[in-house]
């Protein structure tokens, strides 16, 4: 009969939506969500999908991680690789590795690669590009090898061999010179490499290491940090501070540990 | 001085230097830049030269790609937030000034000389844009400089004042920012002035000037008596200015110090600011403006438990 | 001068005002420190806009006269033609003095002509290094309409808020007590210096994405002053041009290209 006296949609709250765009425009930035400006790829060999993706994580032009893993678990022969909002494709890809193992229960198979595109595509195409997820998804299943892009609005892309985030550009530039029809698995693995460190090393937004995920019909291997590159040199001083560099107004010793001194109080009890 | 009236009265800034640029056109350089007025090149002919972007409203540009406050990611940060004050009293003047420089919420400097020396007998004080005042205020030193030989006696603060405040504002509307005082003594004896960018001049006894002037007028104002000694006047200006450093997160690092009297000004100390809450100005631990005052009590009450 | 941008709109007709934004940033960091009788001044060599790197080898750092050092930051295309006006007023002065402008002077120079552009400011840092005429090493930053202050050191650019607490700590010794019976030295050694900066520059790109691919250093030395292990030191090229007493190195490293 009585409505709840506060409707609450399902879904985001928008309703700091029209203040928030007043703050902006008086000069307010809105705080910035951690962004994995990055180099992610997949492509097809012979034998399955070949995934790759870069190592660095940024807060605007501050390196915030310098190792990070970009390619997600899905399920045992599906994996994912995510740029755009960090926290975003991390959630995405937890979801909905969670949904196709329950998924995997119910319907007593193993899922397919398409399911996985198709939950993905449902789930971003509804947040509208709020859920700022670009992915590269790959895995082999009945239906042999499979390798979709999805991007953060939803749509889709399914091709031979695929790039996005910031440096797709760069390693696509690899892929359209090197890449053949039915490359065998090192062919493939070092034109991933190589397509990644054109992403590492030409667009800012990618750095560090490289990783690799190689899924076939019967194994799936991932090479993290499959070449490093970048490895932090050796610094010329080392910084060490002798104890009492830092001042200090007023010292204290505290006992932690409470002592207790028991005493026997009346005659001790007769147990015989 | 009637080029200058004339240059200053007839016609606006922004028509005077479209002007300029029509005379001077691509040609930036005249023979002035050559020889020895190398450094201040631009000022040999009296009248400095200003580029100015070709559009519509130039002060609207460069508030555009200059005004941190409407807009903070703006690409060119000109450093603001200060706490200056200057007073007059029986000894002479006081001048004590922080040495904080900001852009954005970055501290660019901790060290900045907010007191520019005009000449042994003047003393400028820097709020605002940081270039503006060191430009003007060394160019009104060329200009005193220039008084004193046509005329044979030192310009009186007041002219020198007014001198920086008719050239201010003939930039009226055009983007300058600064909030000085002009400090110094003249036949007239002890004298201080304000003088901003808007074109307000006022003389009064007590100035301060910034985002912490609140909080260094507070103590100026309840400590304030005409005939001060020397050392309380120099105290009270340099405890104003721990307290603007203390409480305003745009001023602060340290504590420039001045006295002005009959003979010129005189450079008094640079107080570190927390030095000064720890310690005070002395070499006394414990005498600290701040620090102890604030856990005596804690103490005493350790002192009974 | 860059004209105003003012495009006919093709549909309607009417002429339509554009933005007129001639300000770009290139990233990149520059530093100096001075010490008692030397001063170094060192920038990163990579040009970038956005996400894309323009070049990994674009000096920042220039050489003005034996004694004296600018380095520029901001935006490239700004910061280049500033140096060669700078250089160019410096080679007036020359034919007009014989002789090469002092450091005070040259700040007081580069106040000026970034004053000039006060209403269209060249959007630029400075840091110009040298040796004064007392012979004492000097650092002198500016900012982009020309204040400016001697320091022993600074920092600017993309990495300036990474690097500059760096230096603070172990510079100025900033939040760092004595040792009883051992004060903090009034002025480092040369080779401590170029420690720093070796290490204040991989830092920096470790943890910037705008700066890396090359590290230019040049070290001025006073008149007469010992070399102080600076043979030694990997890559060192000396640059000096004249007789004048000061002499002026370069060293060239190489930083993570990532």
């Amino acid at each position: 009969m009585a409505t709840a006296a506060v409707y609450s949609s399902p879904g985001f709250d928008f309703s700091n939506e029209i203040r928030n765009n007043f703050l902006a425009s008086k000069g307010i930035p809105l705080p910035k969500a951690t962004s994995t400006g990055t180099t992610i790829v997949g492509c097809i060999f012979e034998d399955g999908i070949i995934l790759g993706a870069d190592t660095r994580a940024t807060e605007g032009p501050i390196v915030a991680d310098k190792n990070c893993e970009k390619i997600h678990y899905i399920t045992e022969s599906i994996r994912c690789c995510g740029a755009g909002t960090a926290a975003d494709t991390e959630f995405v890809t937890n979801l909905i590795s969670s949904n196709m193992e329950m998924h995997a229960l119910t319907h007593n198979r193993k899922p397919r690669v398409v399911t996985a595109m198709t939950m993905l595509k449902q789930y971003l195409f509804r947040y509208q590009g709020h859920v700022g997820a670009a992915l590269v998804l790959g895995g082999v299943d009945a239906t042999g090898p499979n390798l979709f892009t999805i991007a953060p609005h939803g749509s889709t892309d399914k091709l031979p061999y695929v790039t996005m985030g910031s440096g797709s550009l760069a390693a696509m530039a690899v892929f359209e010179s090197g890449w053949r029809k039915g490359m065998s698995r090192e062919e493939a693995l070092t034109l991933v490499k190589s397509a990644i460190s054109a992403g590492i090393f030409n667009d800012l937004g990618s750095g560090s290491n490289v990783d690799a995920c190689i899924i076939t019909a019967n194994n799936t291997e991932m090479l993290r940090n499959v070449e490093m590159p970048n490895e932090r040199v050796q610094k010329e001083r080392t910084y060490v501070f002798p104890k009492g560099t830092t001042a200090w107004k007023k010292e204290e010793v505290r006992k932690l540990v409470v002592q207790e001194e028991v005493r026997l109080v009346g005659e001790a009890m007769d147990t015989d | 001085m009637n080029s200058l009236a004339n240059r200053f009265s007839t016609t606006g800034p922004i028509n005077e230097l479209r002007r300029a640029k029509s005379v001077l056109e691509d040609d930036e350089f005249t023979d002035s830049a050559w020889g020895s007025e190398a450094g201040f090149g631009s000022l040999a002919k009296g009248v400095p030269n200003f580029t100015v972007p070709s559009v519509p409203d130039p002060s609207a540009f460069l508030r555009l790609h200059t005004d941190d406050y409407a807009d903070p990611s703006c690409r060119i940060k000109i450093q603001h937030g200060t706490t200056t004050l200057a007073f007059r009293f029986q000894g002479g003047v006081i001048v004590a000034v922080d040495s904080r420089a900001t852009a954005g919420s970055y501290v660019a400097s901790g060290t900045v000389k907010k007191v520019i020396e005009i000449n042994p007998y003047l003393l400028g004080t820097m709020a605002g844009g940081a270039a503006d005042c060191q430009y003007w205020e060394t160019y009104l030193g060329i200009h005193c400089r220039l008084h004193e030989l046509r005329n044979h006696e030192r310009i009186s603060v007041s002219a020198a004042s007014k001198y920086l405040s008719n050239l201010v504002y003939s930039y009226k509307g055009m983007g300058l920012s600064m909030g000085t005082m002009i400090c110094g003594w003249d036949k007239t004896g002890p004298a201080v002035f304000y003088v901003d960018s808007d074109g307000t001049r006022l003389k009064g006894d007590i100035f301060s000037v910034g985002s912490g002037s609140t909080f260094a007028y507070g103590v100026l104002d309840q400590g304030y008596r005409w005939d001060l000694t020397d050392e309380e006047a120099q105290e009270l200006g340099r405890r104003s200015i721990y307290a603007a450093g203390h409480r305003d997160a745009f001023s602060g690092n340290t504590c420039n110090l001045y006295h002005v009297k009959e003979d010129g000004w005189k450079f008094i100390g640079n107080y570190d600011i927390s030095k000064l809450h720890y310690d005070g100005p002395g070499e006394t631990p414990g005498a600290g403006y701040g620090y102890d005052v604030r856990v005596e009590r804690s103490a005493a009450i350790a002192v009974q438990a | 001068m860059p004209d105003m941008i003012a495009l006919s709109h093709p549909a309607s007709g009417h002429p339509q005002q554009r933005q007129f934004n001639p300000y770009s940033e290139n990233g990149g960091t520059i530093l100096a420190i001075s010490g008692a009788d030397f001063s170094v001044i060192a920038g990163d060599t990579r040009q970038s806009e956005g996400y894309s790197i323009q070049t990994r080898y674009a000096p920042k750092v220039f050489r003005l006269t034996d004694k004296a050092v600018l380095a520029v930051n901001g935006f490239a295309a700004d910061g280049n033609m500033f140096v060669k006006q700078v250089r160019q007023r410096l080679e007036w002065y020359r034919h007009a003095h014989a002789k090469d402008m002092p450091l005070r002077a040259i700040a007081r120079l580069i106040q000026t002509m970034l004053y000039a552009r006060r209403f269209f400011p060249y959007y630029v840092y400075n840091i110009l290094g040298g040796i004064e005429e007392d012979g004492s090493g000097a650092v002198y930053s500016f900012d982009p309409v020309g204040s400016y202050e001697r320091e022993s050191c600074r920092a600017a650019g993309a990495a300036q808020s990474l690097v500059q607490p760096f230096l603070d700590n172990q510079i100025y010794f900033k939040n760092q007590v004595p040792q009883p019976g051992h004060p903090h030295p009034k002025h480092l050694p040369l080779t401590t210096v170029i420690q720093l900066v070796i290490d204040s520059f991989t830092s920096a790109t470790e943890r910037h994405i705008e700066v890396g691919d090359g590290l230019e250093m040049f070290v001025v030395l006073a008149k007469g002053s010992p070399l102080y292990g600076l043979e030694n030191i990997d890559g060192v090229q000396e640059m000096t041009a004249t007789n004048d007493g000061e002499r002026l190195f370069v060293v060239r490293r190489n930083l993570k290209r990532d």
